[in-house]
């Protein structure tokens, strides 16, 4: 990579460390990332590994125990304002405010993020059509399908332009066909220049939308690569008959399960 | 006032505007306190025969206990627990500006709504031979001052709602209430409390708005108790945006 053209994401020994009354829990144990301008990166792991705790340090709702993170080239730790001026974030939950309207929720997000009333407005209605919600838009949220949602949280995530957009398990819970078009948006973000940093726990998702892959388990980076890569590497190492799938290359990484010649048996709890 | 504080009001307005059925027990619960104690007590202390009442009823005796009852119904705290649950108060962190305005967008809303429900509260006081001895100015200067004190309520339920992120505790510590209002002269005034209840009041710091309230219906300008009544707001108002700071900053 060229000094001219800096990681969109890069993190070192990033750690988090929770404390409470009766244990502390390293969420995070030193995780290494370097994720390239305008690649759609995956994150993946088990429930519990540290995914949305490492987004929530990148994206400055949580704070770095140690180690060091960067975002579109700013310092997380040193300038957290400017780190929110270049992302956009949809969290796992779509946290959307249920009794604003479709639109008043992106206006108030515009505004948030400086625009006048008439710019706000404008790009409302752009991100309505961007995500096929305009129909809707007068509506409260509060009844939105599942799918509306996710989609007007990703257009909200977009609302400023972003350069990186962060993206944490945004099709959980969705129907295939919800799936498809919040998979069509993402590539479609994308190819207009954003970075994608993207949780997941469906492994086709990643294996569909991401260029590179990284897993984590226990806290820890247990491989990182692309699909196709990580895929060979294990047919390779245990010299398996077929092309292994992304799911086993997850379960290989995670020491969940042991593929041997096509069969599946489990290994550990 | 700053831009995103306004437009979070704005919204927080919008909400509450939404959601009727919140307005309904804060303007209705103080109401019946009004009339149910005026009906228990008027005929003990009538209003020409009542030192303390300056030749009024004794719904004006009342009226500071049910305005302060109505200042305490606020809902902003109950709100930013359920956007903290759902996930919206993670949304409005990820912008970029200043994490203070989340807290103040909503406290602006409850100013504003307070000054309309206790300015109706006044006017249907009105109706039960109330009069304000302080005039217009006095009226202003009362829906004011309680107001800002359902600001400065509604902030420390925000601020427990932010440290417990739980709709169970916040509600839970709504009810303190019940000793600030309550420990304080809400029958009669101070001097003619029992000894510990006397204390218990003078230690109380609702009493003196109380009584501020009290002056400017019943006797007028007294800018000693106004005074103290707003040292008091103040003060409370003071520590809760310290406090409100220090917390939502905090906040991981």
């Amino acid at each position: 990579m060229s000094a001219e053209e800096p990681s969109a994401i890069r993190a070192v020994a990033l750690a988090k460390t929770f404390t409470g009354a009766d244990a502390t829990v390293e969420a995070v144990r030193g995780v290494d990332l370097d994720v390239r301008r305008g690649e759609i990166f995956g994150f993946l792991g088990p429930n519990g590994a540290g995914k949305s705790t490492t987004v929530r340090m990148l994206t400055t709702l949580t704070t770095i125990t140690s180690g060091s993170a960067s975002v579109a080239g700013v310092d997380v730790a040193a300038d957290p304002d400017g780190v929110r001026h270049r992302i956009g974030v949809a969290l796992q939950e779509a946290g959307l405010d249920p009794r604003q309207t479709g639109r008043e929720l992106l206006v108030l997000q515009a505004r948030l993020f400086g625009m006048s009333s008439p710019e706000a407005a404008v790009r409302a209605q752009e991100l309505l059509e961007l995500v096929e919600l305009t129909d809707a838009a007068h509506r409260r949220i509060k009844g939105y399908s599942g799918g509306m949602k996710r989609r007007l949280d990703l257009a909200s995530a977009l609302v400023h332009q972003p350069d990186v957009l962060f993206l944490d398990e945004p099709t959980t819970g969705l129907d295939p066909a919800s799936r498809l078009t919040v998979w069509d948006e993402v590539r479609r973000v994308n190819a207009n220049g954003t970075t994608v940093f993207l949780t997941t726990q469906y492994l086709e998702e990643a294996d569909q939308l991401c260029d590179r892959i990284a897993i984590i388990d226990a806290g820890i980076i247990v491989r990182e690569g692309t699909p196709w890569a990580l895929k060979k590497e294990l047919r390779q190492r245990r010299t398996l008959a077929e092309d292994p799938t992304l799911d086993d290359v997850f379960m290989d990484a995670t020491g969940r399960r042991e593929r041997v010649a096509g069969e599946v048996k489990e290994v550990h709890a | 006032m700053s831009m995103p504080s306004v437009v979070l009001g704005q919204r927080a307005v919008r909400e509450t505007l939404r959601t009727p059925d919140s307005l309904v027990p804060t303007l209705f619960i103080p109401l019946f306190f009004l009339v149910v104690n005026v009906g228990q007590a008027a005929r003990i202390f009538p209003g020409d025969d009542t030192e303390f009442l300056f030749g009024q009823s004794y719904a004006a005796f009342q009226l500071p206990v049910s305005l302060l009852l109505a200042a305490s119904f606020g809902s902003a705290a109950l709100y930013l627990v359920e956007e903290i649950e759902g996930g919206y108060f993670d949304k409005l962190r990820a912008t970029p500006i200043s994490r203070m305005s989340i807290v103040m967008g909503r406290l602006y809303a409850e100013f504003a709504k307070t000054m309309v429900l206790s300015a109706a509260m006044i006017v249907i006081a009105f109706l039960f031979d109330v009069h304000m001895a302080s005039g217009v100015a006095g009226f202003l200067v009362l829906v004011l001052m309680i107001s800002l004190w359902a600001v400065v309520f509604s902030g420390f339920l925000q601020i427990i709602a932010m440290k417990t992120r739980s709709a169970a505790a916040t509600q839970a510590g709504s009810l303190i209430f019940f000793p600030l209002l309550f420990l304080t002269p809400n029958f009669v005034p101070r001097p003619l409390l029992t000894r510990p209840m006397e204390i218990a009041a003078t230690l109380n710091p609702v009493t003196y708005i109380m009584e501020a309230a009290r002056a400017l219906i019943l006797e007028g300008f007294q800018w000693g108790e106004i005074a103290r009544g707003y040292l008091v707001v103040g003060l409370a108002m003071a520590l809760m945006l310290t406090l409100s700071v220090r917390v939502v900053s905090r906040y991981d």
